[in-house]
């Protein structure tokens, strides 16, 4: 099979049930726009959202097929230990739905975003700069979800490469049309649909992982291929990350938008609560599950691997560099066609005698097999798909991953577009722009998000595996606000030089991770922003205090 | 606890909740969103002049 590649069986069938999810989502985000009444009804339903459509759309936000991809990336280069990151996810969730830390206070204050409460809390330029720092960071996130997901479509589906942009586009398309004219409401109808074909679709392809590898090849993949790493978190990922990812995930939870805005909609406080402990366990299963389908196409790839020819006798430098040509030579076509297997022992070659010889060119050559690995990693589970899946079940999977991003899709517009028109463009108009000017802005801005979207995805090149990317890129301000949020929440000498500087070194730090030539880590990058995030916030609060509170938010 | 029965519990209790509130969500959101409806007629109709 590896041999000749791997061809999607994808039919006329699966296009049938694929397009018939599509047009069902449309004609229901558009049929409740007559609800659509004020800006408070368009972007948080004017509060009405119940417990369990709120967990439904919730969810479906923030599962997109690009979740799908990076997760199962994560477990088929890390094995096991990543599935921490789910347990750290479950564990935030019960603690904030369980305190209402944060969520309660915000919801509390009926606001319509979280900058919004920075201008109450610290003044309106606060505000502005915390809207403008999201907004860039939002849509950097966003930007790279398209040509993702075109890949993981290319492959499930068959479509050719010519028609990836074209496809991507009608799909941005359609999500922009019902929350540009529906808003929230939309949203909240249509992610409800949208998760019952994206958990329907999850529950399908874990199945045909399983039915595919088995649990037994999944644990002997791990242990027989990741040089002795996979299962202990501790040793595999270190301290440092660990604790990262506790901070970005109270910060996700709490303080990102489209997550906020979910909060802002329930109908009050305590459904605001139940929401989090309820979608806790979603969001292990939005973890765990997807990086087992990693670890599943680890161990399918494995089971068909075509053993690589041993390297010529020659010194080990040689030796390195007669395989990484080898692997160069055939890498893009092999991975582009399927034949994983082929590349997965001759990257294994090349690991085993980069780690036995040291010096700057064996170096570059683990660091470049790593990236290997990475690429390999984000397109192995697709492939695993489009093998294993028969017709009619595929169909049924890819309405499940359409639904899934489109939801996303149209959570990310609505949420980075309120920021934009309420946080940036309404305060700098000195606040006088009527609810209806607002509503108009909002729309506007989700459809200019959407063409920056499709340039940014197709100009920009990712330093890493996705799952860093994209957590880097929601640290750079998830750091700063949550600081800033909690301080002005719980803290009474909070300032707003103490936020400014907050925001200013957290997201500048951040940004080091996304110049290649800083050569700044993940785990290194992350932490150092929560650092001096906090070490700005406490001196500047403490240096120039505020000078007089307002009332209704402070502590 | 080996790393390996630990890590098969935490995917079996993943797999089972996320089947197992998905199903409750299909279920019970549909009266939700209906209730979120008739709110937010009941909403348009005290603004209406």
């Amino acid at each position: 099979m590896s041999a000749a590649g791997i061809v999607s069986p994808f039919s006329l069938l699966d296009a049938l049930i694929t397009l018939a999810s599509l047009v069902a989502t449309l004609w229901i985000g558009l049929r409740v726009k007559r609800y659509v009444g004020s800006i408070e009804d368009y972007l948080v339903a004017n509060r009405g959202m119940g417990l369990y459509v709120g967990a439904a759309s919730l969810l479906s936000t923030e599962v997109g097929i690009i979740t799908y991809m990076y997760q199962a990336q994560f477990g088929f280069v890390a094995g096991f230990s990543a599935f921490v990151t789910g347990l750290i996810t479950l564990g935030v969730c019960l603690v904030v739905g369980r305190t209402g830390f944060v969520i309660t206070r915000l919801r509390e204050l009926e606001i319509l975003t979280v900058p919004e409460y920075f201008e109450k809390r610290y003044g309106r330029p606060v505000r502005v700069l915390a809207g403008l720092l999201m907004a860039f960071g939002g849509s950097l996130n966003l930007g790279i979800f398209p040509i993702i997901e075109a890949r993981f479509l290319a492959i499930v589906t068959g479509i050719p490469s010519a028609y990836l942009g074209w496809t991507m586009a009608g799909l941005l398309l359609l999500a922009l049309v019902y929350t540009a004219v529906g808003g929230m409401v939309s949203l909240i109808v249509t992610n409800y649909v949208q998760y019952v074909f994206l958990a329907a679709g999850t529950l399908i392809v874990t199945v045909a992982c399983l039915r595919a590898t088995g649990w037994g090849a999944m644990v002997g993949a791990v242990r027989s291929h990741l040089g002795g790493h996979g299962f202990d978190p501790v040793q595999d990922l270190g301290w440092g990350f660990l604790l990262w990812q506790v901070l970005l995930w109270v910060a996700l939870m709490t303080v990102w938008q489209s997550v906020a805005m979910r909060t802002f909609s329930t109908r009050d406080p305590a459904t605001g609560k139940k929401m989090f402990t309820l979608t806790g366990f979603l969001f292990l299963g939005r973890a765990i599950i997807p990086m087992a389908w990693g670890i599943a196409a680890l161990a399918f790839f494995w089971g068909r691997a075509e053993p690589a020819a041993p390297p010529a006798p020659a010194t080990r430098t040689a030796q390195i560099e007669q395989v990484e040509a080898r692997l160069d030579a055939g890498f893009r076509r092999d991975l582009d066609e399927g034949r994983i297997g082929r590349l997965l022992p001759q990257l294994e070659q090349l690991e085993r005698l980069a780690g036995s010889e040291r010096g700057p060119a064996a170096t570059r050559a683990a660091e470049r097999a790593q990236e290997r690995r990475g690429e390999i990693g984000l397109l192995a589970m697709p492939w695993m798909l489009a093998a294993t899946l028969p017709s009619g079940l595929l169909g049924l999977m890819v309405a499940g991953m359409l639904a899934a991003s489109i939801s996303t899709y149209a959570g990310y517009f609505l949420g980075w577009s309120s920021i934009i028109a309420q946080d940036i463009v309404a305060p700098l108009a000195g606040g006088e722009l009527s609810g209806a000017a607002r509503l108009r802005l909002t729309r506007v801005t989700v459809v200019l998000l959407t063409v920056f979207i499709m340039i940014w995805s197709l100009v920009y090149d990712l330093p890493g595996p996705a799952y860093f990317y994209l957590q880097v890129t929601a640290n750079l301000f998830m750091a700063p606000t949550l600081i800033a949020v909690v301080g002005g929440l719980y803290w009474r000498r909070a300032s707003a030089t103490g936020a400014v500087l907050a925001f200013v070194l957290g997201a500048v730090t951040s940004l080091g991770y996304l110049v290649p030539a800083l050569k700044l880590g993940v785990a290194t990058a992350g932490n150092l922003s929560w650092a001096l995030a906090i070490t700005g916030f406490v001196a500047g609060s403490l240096l120039v205090p505020a000078r007089a509170r307002p009332a209704e938010a402070r502590p | 606890m080996s790393w390996q029965a630990f890590w098969l519990a935490s995917f079996v209790v993943a797999f089972a909740a996320f089947g197992g509130i998905s199903l409750l969500i299909a279920v019970r959101g549909v009266a939700e969103i209906r209730e979120l409806f008739t709110a937010l007629d009941e909403e348009q109709r005290r603004k209406r002049p």
